[in-house]
């Protein structure tokens, strides 16, 4: 396998696009949409991803990012709109991607009665490898992800969480593909197993040059792996760019003022309509963004104060991930933040940065359980 | 075709290893023949009966024993797709007919592992087959056909309802045509005229006739052709559905 190429997909990438430069590993789409019944799961989506990046999809629980992977890699086909993965069309040249795709899908599809080396031979040799060939390929894999010193007669049914996540990824590499999808590869694991996850993906990014698409619900996560991110919040697309982009898009630093209430803020927001016009209502909650902050709190205290709005809480940070999110749905995207702003958010606050990958480390139900409270809070707006 | 041999193999292979989902299909069959064979017996006493009980009642122990033996491939399949794994074979390089027809062929071979112990047993009660040893061979073949009919019944079921109580539920349900046959005297002392016409209608008498032909009267053209015909035919239309399930399910075109 070559090295990523970083080809440029050009308006022309969905009309049958050579590879005359190397081998093809990006990703097009163009209006890509799912319905089931009458949801729309994945409304109109656009993606054009160069080869070779890590490309983070960043989204709340039940925002289409799953279904955006399972039609990218055939499993489910478009509803309308058209996509191209390594140069072939998910739609009409299905064998083409399966072949050039890896998929780890959120739920780990493994068979308890097989032992990991069963599972990889029988992997590889679906996908064409002789005896000899398939045997290979198991050894080196299992090393790969750290199973190879694992009892060959063990089940996989028998494997921890941590386990059988690594094993996933492995299968997901058998046919050495050119392009990657992780659908929440880290989802309920602990922070240790999460971070070896991160080394592998970025290994392979370096080493083979594999294009990764990576969904996630754990602003962390996206910010610390991708080169790039779209946030995806029902169904569409609401921001895409590299991450600092996106940040510095939103303000290079965040203002939160906190309030005893919601409405507090919301008569917070009006007195300060004129000297912070870029801002967001957060719960109790009132956020501005600027460029530098520091001049200016002086006089945004004084107005506030003169308006006998109190207080009860101030931070600066620079603006995450999260403040993007909130900034393009006007609603938060990290469960813990959300919750947190109701009952202790300026202890919360504190930290605005290290408080959200703490929320990205929040795992298996307690994320889950949040997750669909800060879309059930989205959808009340 | 080696995706199918490597999918048939695993098949096998995870059966064998929860041999507590097999032993009681096999103790079923077993029982219904020691019971129909002691209990109903003197069926063979009656005027123009052919043959012994003991022939006469062996097809129906391995109809019989199709339920639980070539259902086990909706049960397989229930478990991949339960499990998510069958999410990751479709990810390959494999026919959806390989991924469809792996588990059918390892149910109907599971089910002539099974046949192969009722006609042992039966040559151990004094069985005697009319057409000799290549006669219980064909018998062994229909069999198998039988239960490649019967798994793609239960394969699409299966994927049909994804649920693997509900798979288990419409496999039995198939227990009534193996009783609304000539499952246990020959059609001509059945005495409810609905009950000849339901054993006219009814596929498996064609499967009994077959094999009791081979058992009882040796080398019999008409009843094997016939017997032959519906049995591929009950095949055909039970893998289409099958496929037709599979592609349906994965929604795949």
């Amino acid at each position: 396998m070559g090295t990523g190429m970083g080809m440029d997909m050009g308006k022309d990438a969905g009309m049958g696009r050579g590879t005359e430069m190397g081998l093809d590993r990006s990703i097009w789409a163009r209006g890509l949409t799912r319905t089931f019944a009458d949801m729309t799961a994945v409304d109109g989506v656009d993606l054009t991803i160069d080869s070779g990046r890590i490309f983070g999809f960043l989204g709340p629980n039940g925002s289409g990012k799953t279904t955006m992977v399972r039609m990218l890699t055939t499993i489910l086909k478009p509803s309308a709109g058209s996509a191209r993965v390594a140069g072939f069309d998910v739609s009409e040249q299905q064998g083409e991607v399966r072949e050039r795709v890896g998929v780890a899908l959120q739920e780990v599809g493994l068979d308890g009665l097989m032992t990991a080396r069963e599972m990889l031979v029988l992997q590889a040799r679906l996908f064409r490898a002789d005896r000899e060939q398939a045997r290979a390929t198991a050894e080196r894999l299992l090393a790969t992800v750290g199973l190879d010193n694992v009892d060959p007669k063990k089940r996989v049914g028998q494997f921890s969480g941590g386990m059988r996540r690594r094993l996933d990824l492995a299968l997901a590499l058998v046919n050495d593909p050119l392009v990657l999808f992780l659908d929440e590869p880290t989802t309920g694991l602990d922070p240790v197993s999460r971070s070896a996850i991160w080394d592998e993906v970025r290994r392979l990014n370096r080493e083979k040059g594999m294009t990764i698409f990576l969904t996630t619900q754990y602003l962390e996560e996206a910010d610390k792996l991708a080169d790039e991110v779209a946030i995806i919040d029902r169904g569409r697309i609401v921001a895409q760019g590299a991450p600092e982009a996106l940040k510095r898009g939103i303000g290079n630093e965040v203002v939160k003022f906190t309030f005893a209430s919601p409405d507090a803020a919301a008569r917070a927001g009006d007195v300060l309509s004129r000297q912070a016009p870029d801002r967001r209502l957060d719960g109790p909650s009132l956020l501005c963004y600027f460029t530098t902050a520091a001049g200016r709190l002086p006089e945004l205290i004084r107005t506030l104060d003169e308006a006998g709005l109190a207080l009860e809480g101030l931070t600066v940070s620079e603006p995450t991930l999260d403040d993007v999110f909130l900034q393009a749905t006007g609603h938060r995207l990290s469960p813990k933040q959300a919750a947190g702003n109701g009952a202790n958010g300026a202890a919360a606050e504190v930290g605005d940065a290290a408080g959200v990958a703490g929320a990205g480390d929040s795992a298996d139900a307690a994320a889950e359980a949040s997750g669909r409270r800060t879309s059930k809070r989205g959808r009340r707006r | 075709m080696n995706d199918i041999v490597l999918l048939v193999t695993r098949s096998l292979r995870n059966s064998l290893r929860v041999p507590a989902a097999l032993i009681p299909n096999v103790a079923i069959s077993v029982f219904f023949l020691f019971v129909f064979n002691s209990g109903l017996s003197s069926v063979a006493n009656l005027p123009g009966f052919k043959g012994s009980y003991l022939a006469f009642i062996i097809p129906v122990s391995i109809v019989s024993a199709s339920v639980g033996g070539a259902g086990n491939a909706g049960q397989l399949l229930i478990r991949d797709i339960e499990s998510g794994y069958f999410t990751k074979l479709l990810l390959t390089r494999s026919s959806r007919l390989a991924l469809v027809w792996g588990p059918m062929i390892a149910g109907a071979a599971l089910l002539v592992a099974q046949v192969i112990i009722i006609l042992l047993l039966g040559l151990a009660l004094g069985l005697h087959s009319a057409s000799g040893v290549g006669g219980m061979f064909v018998v062994l073949f229909y069999a198998f056909l039988w239960g490649m009919a019967f798994a793609g019944y239960a394969v699409a079921v299966s994927l049909k309802t994804r649920n693997a109580a509900a798979a288990e539920a419409a496999t039995f349900a198939f227990f009534p045509l193996i009783f609304l046959s000539t499952t246990f005297v020959p059609k001509e002392y059945i005495g409810a005229t609905w009950l000849k016409w339901a054993a006219t209608a009814n596929p498996t008498t064609y499967i009994y006739d077959a094999m009791r032909s081979l058992l009882i009267d040796g080398w019999q053209v008409r009843p094997l052709l016939i017997g032959a015909g519906v049995v591929l035919a009950f095949a055909t239309l039970t893998g289409i559905l099958a496929l037709r399930q599979a592609r349906r399910a994965t929604q795949l075109g």
